[in-house]
């Protein structure tokens, strides 16, 4: 049911923590399933130091959330603006068809950074 | 020589204790009281060890209690095991209950409350194959249902695949010869539900399944419209999903029941109310008496609301505590947030076990609710929507 992406992403969350100092949240959800990741940021002169999440629901989207901060802690904002729609399609690996609502929510939470960097 | 234990002898002979229990529910209402809960014990205390010895979290919380197997020995000693608190199943960390790696999970089924944060338990294929048999058992026992139609006052498993109470209702479509549900994207209409049962009649016993405040809808609708139907004689009416309104307002079971018989033709021993939680295994199903019992491999402890350490008494209100030896994957030991208490004396069904009276959630619960409630607010708020004024200005 869940590939090796999902397995060690979920098994050995290691961004899941509390930023004590953060510069930015993002956060959303699914209002009916009520999955729901938590992201914070710290951001300085537009390089990503640390990202943290908190991550409720399904294996699957608590997987999304350490996939999402491992992708883009240490990396620019404007390097992960440029990630192609491939390139995060192929984060979580092969889903089976009841988990593709988490990629729906890694899509979400890239649109979120960019908006929130752009705003 | 020593005697051995019913499950060793079972294991010798390459049977399944679990698998066993599960299978033989009528038989195991029907054991002495003593040998039941002897039974019983020895699945739980396998059960405890099992997860002591493959869950980190759970083994460290125990240890921090001073609790190991060797303190667990006998019927008597259950109430010494730790029991894991249900917000645990809807916290961040809920990875930390797993006692099995997470590529050994087969299914995950969820319930959203009125907080919105859901509850996840994650089953192995071993707990399925138990949950099933176990399910199917139970509703054999105390609804007998293996024919008929069945009209669904609530949404299909098509648009919630993973809600459990949705999920457990459906599997009783599978002794059904015909079912419709009649919620679509959180709508109910009353009248074809009406039409539905009329399209049913001379065909099939028609059977009315769902949580309480949707058929309390539908019973509410032919009354304000003075329409009476007479079902089938073997006809019921089987609730699932809490007495509690979005509102706060409890739904009475008596006036509940009046209605039935009235505007259904239904009378009282024909509506069977199921108590279940996602995070267990455990069914506790109406008697022909309205009285729930307790899956009887599954131990019901009743702690007392000011010292969470101790039991009340039978008949008294306390938290609920469940001992569910069927959960593989996660320990089944948890306490819940459920005020309950224990039916003293004997059943007039005849059948031995546990029987449960449930009162209502615990005040310090975040929660309100299940997700029957958290569905009914949100068919309440597309309601007000739909019909409010246009008129913005």
């Amino acid at each position: 049911m869940f590939n090796d992406i999902i397995v060690r992403n979920f098994s050995n969350p290691t961004h899941a923590a509390e930023l004590v100092q953060s510069t930015n949240t993002i956060e959303l959800g699914n209002p009916v399933c009520g999955d729901r990741i938590k992201v914070q940021l710290n951001i300085q002169d537009g390089l990503i130091l640390q990202a943290a999440y908190a991550a409720w629901g399904c294996a699957t989207s608590l997987a999304t959330g350490n996939v999402f901060c491992q992708k883009i802690q240490g990396t620019s904002v404007a390097d992960v603006c440029n990630l192609s729609k491939e390139e995060i399609d192929k984060m979580l690996g092969d889903l089976e068809p009841a988990q593709h609502h988490c990629l729906e929510m890694l899509h979400n939470l890239f649109a979120k950074l960019q908006q929130t960097f752009h705003a | 020589m020593q005697q051995l234990s019913i499950t060793q002898s079972l294991r010798n002979m390459g049977i399944d204790p679990l698998k066993a229990s599960v299978a033989s529910v009528s038989e195991l209402y029907r054991l002495p009281q003593d040998k039941l809960d002897a039974i019983k014990a020895e699945l739980i205390i396998d059960s405890f060890r099992f997860h002591y010895e493959n869950n980190r979290y759970y083994r460290e919380a125990c240890d921090e209690k001073g609790i190991t197997p060797a303190s667990v020995n006998t019927f008597d000693d259950l109430i010494k095991i730790p029991l894991i608190p249900i917000a645990k199943f809807k916290s961040a960390s809920n990875h930390e209950l797993l006692s099995k790696p997470l590529n050994a999970i087969e299914h995950e089924m969820r319930s959203t409350g009125t907080s919105g944060i859901p509850s996840v338990s994650r089953r192995c294929a071993p707990t399925i194959d138990l949950a099933v048999s176990a399910i199917y058992a139970m509703y054999r026992e105390f609804l007998g249902i293996s024919k008929g139609a069945g009209l669904y006052i609530c949404p299909s498993t098509e648009e919630i695949p993973e809600m459990g109470m949705i999920k457990a209702l459906n599997m009783l479509a599978g002794l059904l010869d015909t079912h419709r549900f009649m919620v679509r994207e959180e709508r109910f209409v009353p009248e074809d539900a009406i039409a539905q049962l009329t399209n049913w009649e001379n065909q099939f016993t028609r059977h009315i399944i769902g949580p309480p405040f949707l058929i309390h809808r539908l019973l509410q609708f032919l009354k304000q419209t003075g329409q009476k139907l007479t079902l089938d004689k073997g006809s019921m009416v089987i609730t699932l999903g809490g007495w509690k309104r979005f509102t706060g307002q409890m739904i009475s079971r008596r006036e509940f029941a009046l209605l039935c018989e009235e505007y259904l033709g239904i009378p009282p021993s024909g509506i069977r109310d199921i108590y279940a939680l996602v995070e267990s295994n455990v069914m506790a199903i109406d008697d022909e008496h309205q009285v729930k019992h307790v899956s009887p491999y599954v131990h019901f402890s009743v702690r007392d609301m000011n010292d969470l350490s101790k039991e009340v008494a039978d008949g008294e209100h306390g938290v609920l505590a469940i001992l569910d030896p069927l959960a593989l994957a996660t320990p089944g030991m948890i306490l819940t947030e459920d005020i309950v208490s224990l039916v003293p004396g004997e059943s007039p069904s005849g059948r031995s076990g546990q029987r449960m009276e449930y009162i209502m959630r615990a005040p310090s619960s975040l929660e309100f609710g299940c997700c029957a409630v958290n569905l009914e607010r949100k068919m309440d708020e597309d309601e007000k929507a739909e019909n409010s004024c246009p008129v913005t200005a």
